[in-house]
Order: structure tokens, then sequence, then C-alpha cells
């Protein structure tokens, strides 16, 4: 037999084996086709493969390597039908797979625990129809205190509770020292924000601010020279202490629960009146959340309204005691720690 | 404050079990600290308010609970002898310092046997914490404790020229305490002192010299009003608080002075026998009447949301001490006439009750807060989100996604720190006068500082390489000699980060993250030189179309890194986030996405070692039309051996379409022929082939 018969006979049996498993429409069939060319006693290929003794000597290794190639095809294609018969499983996967592995994760930074509370607390408000005002964090005494009722003999002016700044570029030292006070200090309160806010806008108004405020105390597990406050104020024409009651008990069911109630206790602030600290009755106890009441008065004099045409309610509310509770977390000072090992955990 | 029972039910029954009792007061504005069991005495800590200065003395806290059960205070009936001695006879006192006293006065009590006080007044004073002296300074503790006015009793003999002179502390003037310490006098004190020298400082503290002892037998009884102001700064300054700079800081009652006066001369005349003289020297006229105040009762449901009948808000101000009166109010038409309104006097011991709005609180928290409803809302009313807050949600999104995590630090720091960095300014940054944490007075003028110090930490605690960034205010100091609201520092928020030595990862993140913000110029770079960064490695980074400054970015000073105890290298980033918010689109609008197949070109170009990527895709850009599409840098080589020196290879790709028609090969051919003739013209690129 001639080489070029030998090689044509393969390219029909390649071409006719590979139409016959790919058109095999079910495992049968494609077991029928498979005998019929690849069967071990009287597969075509098998007869195919018996020619082979009838080549010449010099061509025997070229129609060798050909026949390799087309049993390898056959093979293939005969292996190709019978995964898609069975619906692609099988030897694509390597049998040493082992999906229990872990998987490979990417690395994913973490949003720090107080800046979750400040979005949720500014989402629960915002559904009230809060939005969000900010100031700076360094102050004058006048927004600081002064336009909040605090006249200049009041104690929480003492610079032992407050963190005033050095006069700057004075030389021979600070001349206010003496006296205590400065022309600036790091805010002690976001209540400066309602000041500033009511400067620039007429009622109604209804914003929260939240931002850093700084007060002398000694850190420990839970006080930090420096803390986040959420402060709201509400101006309108009609605002009740009733109102303010039921924001603050809506805000409450919302953040911490609905089972969570809700008090009063009569307090002084100088820019409210009446004033109250605000208790959330939490797994059986009552915890101080912050500070509230109405607006004083003078506080709107101080901003040019007219406290017979307006009231308003104010309340502040310490971000990190909310944020802790939520979290289970019992030491204020790892939120200022910067320590991935904390931070990851949120 | 600490009261015991026994004491406060010398004034008012305790009709109410301990546990209803502080609960009552807790509710109505004395919070309950706790309580305990002193030598079988119930002493209750009560935290009192700085406006409520007459709850600092049993009495005032005893009314408080008559108000709260329904029932009149009883208060001591006041008698003693008067010997026929005048006291114009045996003491004089001027007053020269009105502003820091507005009113002192003075009682002589002869002939004392001063011994130990009564078993019953030393148990009263024991039980909440005061030491027990002798029977003269008891009783003056005793009645300081019962009424909140504070009194002082000096031993007669060591007043000289029986003259009591209140004047501002001299010069170089020192005084020894009763504590046996000696203290600076200046203009500011306010000094009790005799016709030498100075016996006691105002309203702080007595004089060693002049206190009563074994061998007193003739007392001057001080009971005085000295300013809040005056005996804060002076016990501050003097780091010398007691109970009794505590009660004139929160000012006393101007009509319980000589109440406090007279009881004193009757518990010590029965106490410690004596006489008194007759009369008492008040440097001050009488005592007036307070302002009425008018409380309309249409405006407690205004303030309250609720209504409260006349006759309840009537018997809580009249139990408070105020004379309440509906009949005296004149008809008035705008108080809707006297029926619906109050006339109240409140008393000479409520300062804090000045204005109808201080009435409403009165009637409120006796009323009772759980009184006021928790259903009544607000009207409803749209808000929306600030576009600085949803760019920074944005931002902190691409930052986490890039595996950062967010810190936050303190925004006071050390000199250490604030000298680490300063990339904004060269002016010093401003400073508290007291220090926030270890030292740290310093207002930051950069987050970078921070962060480092925060990944040295994690470094050193944990081994961890710590990808951090943190968004807060940096503080940048005005310029020298402003004054008023312009010497306030410019106080922005930043965007610090800090990463490991990949400088083009840093890179990438800060174009992604403006990418994400919706600002579409190119970031450009300028290297600058700055202190804290290596040198050579740090730009400025601007963008296209604004010329503000964004921020800066770079690897940092190898020594700075290393003197943070931190391996290997660190690059960290600040940008304004101000300027990222007022650039951002957070609205993407649809571009046109073309429908014709795009044709990609690889170029690979010898260029002078001196051109940056910056010019050369400047020049490809202006040279390609439109149908550029994208322009991508794959890789620089360098081959001195083929291109000589100070040559290198630039390999980039250009992905040209267009949205029209499908572009021919040859279209592709001319783009590409432009970019390569520009290239060769103005940077003296050769094209490799």
């Amino acid at each position: 037999m001639s080489l070029q018969n030998f090689l044509s006979r393969l390219d029909q049996l390649q071409s006719d084996a590979e139409s016959a498993f790919s058109g095999a429409s079910n495992s049968e069939s494609l077991e029928e086709a498979r005998v019929v060319f690849l069967g071990a006693k009287n597969g075509q290929f098998k007869d195919v493969q018996k020619m082979l003794g009838g080549i010449e000597p010099t061509d025997k290794r070229a129609a060798g390597m050909r026949l390799n190639e087309v049993k390898n095809a056959i093979n293939e294609a005969f292996n190709a039908a019978k995964e898609a018969l069975e619906g692609g499983g099988g030897s694509q996967v390597d049998p040493t797979f082992d999906p229990s592995l872990p998987g490979t994760r990417p690395t994913l930074g973490h949003i720090h625990p107080i800046t979750q509370t400040i979005d949720h607390l500014t989402e629960i408000m915002g559904r009230m129809g809060f939005e969000v005002a900010e100031g700076p964090e360094v102050e004058d005494p006048w927004h600081n205190f002064v336009a909040l009722n605090i006249p200049e003999d009041h104690p929480a002016r003492d610079p032992l509770d407050n963190f005033y700044l050095a006069t700057a570029g004075v030389a021979g030292g600070d001349p206010l020292a003496a006296t205590g006070e400065g022309e600036a200090l790091l805010r002690s309160q976001t209540s400066t924000v309602q000041i500033r806010v009511m400067q620039s806008c007429q009622p109604p108004i209804r914003v929260i601010s939240l931002g850093r405020v700084y007060r002398p105390d000694a850190p420990d597990a839970t006080h930090f020279p420096m803390f986040h406050q959420m402060e709201g104020l509400l101006v309108d024409r009609h605002v009740t202490m009733a109102n303010l009651k039921t924001v603050l008990r809506v805000f409450a069911n919302n953040y911490l629960g609905d089972d969570v109630e809700i008090r009063f206790r009569p307090s002084f602030f100088p820019f409210t009146e009446p004033s109250v600290e605000v208790d959330f009755l939490w797994n059986g106890t009552w915890i101080e959340f912050g500070g509230a009441g109405m607006v004083d008065p003078n506080v709107f004099e101080a901003v040019g309204y007219d406290p017979e045409k307006v009231r308003g309610f104010a309340f502040g509310l310490g971000v990190e005691r909310l944020c802790m509770r939520r979290h289970g977390i019992t030491d204020i000072r790892d939120l200022y720690s910067g320590d991935l090992r904390f931070l990851q955990q949120f | 404050m600490l009261v015991t029972l026994s004491w406060l039910s010398r004034y008012v029954d305790i009709t109410l079990t301990h546990d209803e009792l502080v609960d009552r007061l807790s509710l109505s504005g004395l919070n309950h600290e706790g309580s305990e069991t002193v030598d079988g005495e119930v002493v209750i800590d009560l935290e009192v308010t700085s406006n409520r200065g007459d709850c600092l003395g049993h009495i005032g806290v005893a009314r408080e609970i008559g108000v709260l059960t329904g029932q009149k205070l009883k208060l001591p009936t006041i008698e003693f002898p008067e010997s026929p001695k005048k006291i114009s006879d045996l003491l004089t006192v001027r007053n020269e310092f009105t502003e820091a006293c507005p009113r002192y006065t003075a009682r002589v009590i002869r002939g004392v046997r001063v011994g130990d006080s009564p078993e019953w007044m030393q148990k009263a004073l024991k039980s909440i914490g005061i030491g027990v002296v002798n029977n003269v300074v008891d009783v003056t503790n005793y009645v300081m404790m019962e009424c909140g006015q504070p009194l002082h009793a000096f031993d007669a003999a060591k007043v000289a020229k029986n003259t009591i002179v209140v004047r501002p502390g001299r010069k170089g003037e020192k005084l020894e305490a009763i504590d046996h310490r000696n203290y600076d006098l200046t203009s500011e004190t306010c000094v009790i002192a005799d016709a030498e020298s100075a016996l006691a400082i105002a309203g702080v503290m007595g004089g060693a010299s002049s206190e009563v002892t074994e061998q007193t037998t003739d007392l001057v009884i001080e009971a005085a009003d000295f300013t809040p102001l005056s005996v804060r700064r002076t016990a501050r300054r003097l780091k010398l608080h007691s109970p009794s700079s505590f009660r004139f800081e929160r000012r006393v009652d101007p009509r319980g002075i000589d109440w406090a006066s007279r009881r004193a001369c009757q518990l010590i005349t029965e106490i410690a026998g004596g006489s008194v003289a007759s009369g008492v020297i008040d440097t001050d006229g009488p005592i007036a009447d307070r302002e009425p105040i008018v409380l309309r009762l249409s405006q407690l449901s205004r303030v309250l949301g609720i209504d409260i009948d006349a006759a309840t808000v009537e018997r809580i101000l009249k139990g408070l001490g105020c004379h309440a009166d509906f009949a005296s109010v004149e008809k008035d038409a705008s108080t809707g006439g006297s029926a619906n309104s109050l006339q109240c006097v409140p008393p000479t011991w409520r300062h804090d009750l000045t204005r109808e709005a201080d009435l409403i609180e009165e009637v409120a928290r006796i009323h009772g807060y759980d009184q006021i409803p928790e259903d009544s809302p607000i009207p409803v009313t749209p808000s929306s989100k600030r576009p600085f807050d949803s760019a920074m949600s944005r931002l902190r999104g691409v930052l986490t996604a890039a595996g950062l995590s967010e810190a936050m630090t303190p925004s006071v720091v050390t000199e250490k720190i604030d000298g680490a960095l300063s990339p904004w300014t060269d002016r010093p940054a401003m400073q508290t006068r007291t220090a926030m944490l270890e030292g740290s007075r310093r207002l930051r003028r950069s987050l970078i500082p921070s962060l480092l110090q925060s990944r040295a930490a994690n470094w050193a605690s944990a081994s961890i390489n710590a990808e951090l960034f943190e968004i807060a205010h940096v503080y940048l100091p005005p310029a020298d000699g402003t004054t008023g609201t312009d010497a306030l520092p410019a106080e922005t928020y930043h965007v610090g980060l800090i990463t490991g030595d990949d400088f083009f990862a840093t890179k990438g993140i800060i174009e992604c993250l403006l990418e994400r913000l919706g600002i579409t110029g190119q970031l450009q770079v300028e290297t600058v030189q700055r202190d804290g960064f290596a040198p050579g490695g740090a730009v400025e980074l601007k963008v296209e179309g604004h010329h503000e400054t964004l921020g800066y970015l770079g690897l940092l000073d190898d020594g700075l890194v290393r003197s943070w105890k931190l391996p290997g290298k660190c690059v960290a980033a600040e940008l304004s986030a101000d300027l990222l918010v007022a650039w951002a689109h957070l609205v993407p609008q649809q571009q046109q996405i073309s429908s014709f197949p795009s044709i990609r070109r690889d170029l690979n170009l010898v260029l002078p070692e001196s051109v940056r990527w910056d010019s050369l895709s400047g020049v490809i850009r202006s040279a390609a039309d439109e149908r550029l599409t994208d322009l991508s840098y794959q890789e620089t080589y360098r081959n001195e051996k083929q291109d000589g020196p100070d040559r290198k290879r630039v390999l980039f790709s250009m992905e040209l379409q267009s949205l029209t028609e499908t572009m021919s090969g040859s279209d592709a051919d001319s783009i590409v022929e432009n970019v390569v003739t520009a290239c060769e013209k103005k940077l003296s690129a050769v094209l490799m082939r």
C-alpha cells in the first residue's frame, strides 16, 4: 500500500470518527460509535493499523507518526464527546483538587468604628430630616462660650477644663497666660456649630453636627482628652420638649433596639433651659448618653432670633459611648491607638 | 454634696424609703451618685449642678425633698442673748475691695471656752467627711453644711487694732494659712487683714496667726459674700480648693449671710458659752427683693408640650420659696389676661431664677419629666447627604479596597511628631497651653507623622506592616500679626495615607480615587524638596485644569523612618479632602461606546533620559487625534551599548478607535506616523522598528 493511500485513509478515518463522536446524542450511541472506530477487535482504527505492515520500510516512520497523531485526535474527540454528554465534569479537574482548602482573600482595609458609628447616626437622623453641618475645631471664646450663654465667671471656662491655645508670635512668652483664657481654644463641645448655623441661616433649622471635641481629662478606659459628639439642633415656630423626647426615643430605638426606654433627668447647661440628661434603659440599666434641652432664649438673642417667635431643642450625645456599647469595646483608648489588630475587627 | 438622712430629717420628714428618695432626687435634679452607711448614719452623695449653689447645704436639699413630698420646711428658730456691749465699740470693718467682696458682716462673741464640740455635732460632721477641730470651728463648719454659707471665726485678740480690712493683697505679701503653708498674695487676691497684716485669704482659707485655739476667748465671726470669679481665680492660682471656695464659686444667698452669722452665734453660745455683742457690722445696705418674673401659663405648653394646671404650678413655685401670686398681675391683653399668668418673686438663694424660662424648668423638673410624652413626632422634612460625605464615603471605599485601614489619631501631637514633616507650611504649629497626652501641645500641620507613628507602633507590637489612612483636620497656622477671627488657623480636612515602599502602588491608589471621584484631569507631579521626604522622592500633586496644590506624595526619608525603628521604606501621601470634594463629579455621565473595532499599536521609542513620561504622553496625545482612546505605558529599559549613554527605551501601547467608522490599517498608520514624527521633532526620539 502506498503511503499516500495510507495517509488519506487515516484522514478519512479521523474525520469520520470525529463527526460520529460529536454527532452522538447519548451515551449509548457514543458507545456504538466507539466500538465502530476504536473497538479492540474489529474497530476501524485497528484495521488501518494493520495496514501499516504493508507500507514500504522507508515510509514507515512517517506513517507511524501520522498514525499516532490520528489515534490521539480520535481519542480526544471521544473524550470531548463523552464529557460533553456528561455535562463537562470529570477529567477537566485534577484528581488532587481539594476544594476545602481556604480561599485566597483580597486584602481589604477596614473603616474605623467611629466612622461607621457616625455614618449610622447620620443615616438615622437623616431619616428624621436632620442634615449634617460642621464648624471648626479651633474656636474663639465667643462661639464656644459667650454666644452659648456661658459668662466669664462660669467654671466651664476654667483653663484647667479647656485647651486654650498659646498666643503665637509674641516674644517673651504669653501675655494672656496669667488670666488663663486665650483668644482661641480647641472646642469643648460641638454646640459651637449651633451658633454658626443659626448665624448663617434662618429657621426652620434641622441639623446635626458630628466632630471632634477636646477636654483635658486624664486618659483611662472611659476617658480620652479627644472624643466625638453628635450635636442636634431643631429650631422652628412650634417645637416642644415632647418633640425632643420623641426624637431621642426614636433615635434610641433605631440605634440600640426597639425595647430601649428613654428618661430625662434635670441638669444644667447654660445654652439650654430646661436642661436634661438623657438616659437610655439598656439591658436593665439606665445609661447616660448625653445632654439635651430647649434652646435658651439668650442663645437665640445672641444670634439675632426672637425667642418669642421661635423655639428649639438641642441635644449632644457622646459618639464613643454609643460606639463602644454597640460593639462591646471596653477601652476608649483602643479607638485612637491606630492598632491594626483592633481596627481590623470592624 | 454629701448629706445624711438624719441631718435632713431635722428640716423635713423623710417619708420615702432610701431608694425612692434618691430616685426622686435624681429625677428632679440632684443626681444620686451613691450611698453608704458611716457609723450608723446613711450618707447620700448627690451631684449638685453649678447653678444650684443653694443645694450645697442640708436645708437646700431638704427644701427639694419638701416640695417633692408636699411638706413645709422646718427651719430652726434662732435665739441668743445679746450683751449690752455694742459691736461698734469692739470692732471696725473697712471694705476696700467691693469688686471682690460686695458684702462683709461681722459679729463679736466674748468669753467663750474653746473645747471639744458635742458628740452629735462631731458625728454629723465626721459622717460627711469634715474634720473635727474644736467647738468654735466645728460650729462654723456645721452651719456651712447646714445652710451652705461659709463662715470664718477669728481669734479677736489677734486682730490688730480691732480692725478688719478687706483689701487686695500687696506686692510681695505672704500669708501662712491654717494648713501651715505660705501663700503668695497678689493684687488680684482678696485678703482679709487687720490694721497691720493679712489674716485670711477671702473665701478660700483662714490664716494660722488668727486661728481659734484653746487660748482663744473672744471671737470675730465673719459671714460675707465673695464674688465667684475672684474666689475661683485665687483658689486656682494657689491650688487651694476648699468647701468654702466651692460654695462662693457657686454664689451664696445674700439674705442667708446674716442668718448663718446668727445661727453660728446661737450654737457657739449654747455650746461654748460667751456673750454676743449687740448688733452686727454689715458693709452693705439692705437687701432688696428680687425682681418679679411673669410666668405665662401658656408658655408651659409651648415649651414642654403638656398642660400643667395652675394650682400645681403655684404649689411647686411656692414650695421652692417663690412668692407666687395670680392676682397681682395686671391685665395685659398680650399675655392673655391675669388669670393665665403668675407673678413670681424668686427667693434670694435662687440666683439661677431670673427669667420665665427658668421658672418653666422649675415647674417641669418638679412636676416630672416622665410626664412629658414621647410620641409627639416632628413634621416630615426631606434631608440630603452632603457632597462631602458622599465623596468621603467613595474615597473610603477606594482606600479600603486597596487594603488600607482607617485610623484615628490625636489632633494634638508632640514636638517630635510635629517636627517630622510639614509639607504644607513652614509656619510653626499653634500650641495649646495645657498638654494633651504625653506632652503633646502642637496642633498638627500634617497627618503623615501621626500615621508614621501608628505604623511604627504596629511594627513594634506585632510586626505588622500597617497600611493606614486617616481623614481629619489639619491646622495651618495663620500669618504672623493677624488678629480676631483671622488668628484662627486654616482648618481643613486632609486625607493622609501611609504604605509600604512602592511609590507607584501608592500613586496608583491616588489615581484610582481621583477616577472614582469623577476627577478626570490628569494627575500631575512636580518634584519638590520637603523635609522628612527622601531627597528627590517627593512630589507635589496637582490636577490638570486646577491651579491649587492637591497634596504631596513621596518616599519618606530613611533617617526619619529609622528613627521610628521601622524596617524598609515607607511611602506617604496627604491630599486636601476639601479640594477633592470641590473637584469631584459624583454623578457620572455616560460616555458613548464605539461599536467599531479598535486597533492596538505598540511603539518602542529611544529617548533622552531627561524626557519624563508626562512630557512624552503629552506630545503623543497632542499629536494623535480624538481617535486615540487609550495610551498605556508598558515599560522602560536601557541598553547603553546599542543606544548610547543617557538614552532609554520606552514601550507603550496606543488604542485607536473611531466612534463613526471602522478604522483601516492605513488610518492607524497615519496616526502612528504623526505621533512618531512629533516625538522625533520635539523629544529627539528614535522609533525602534
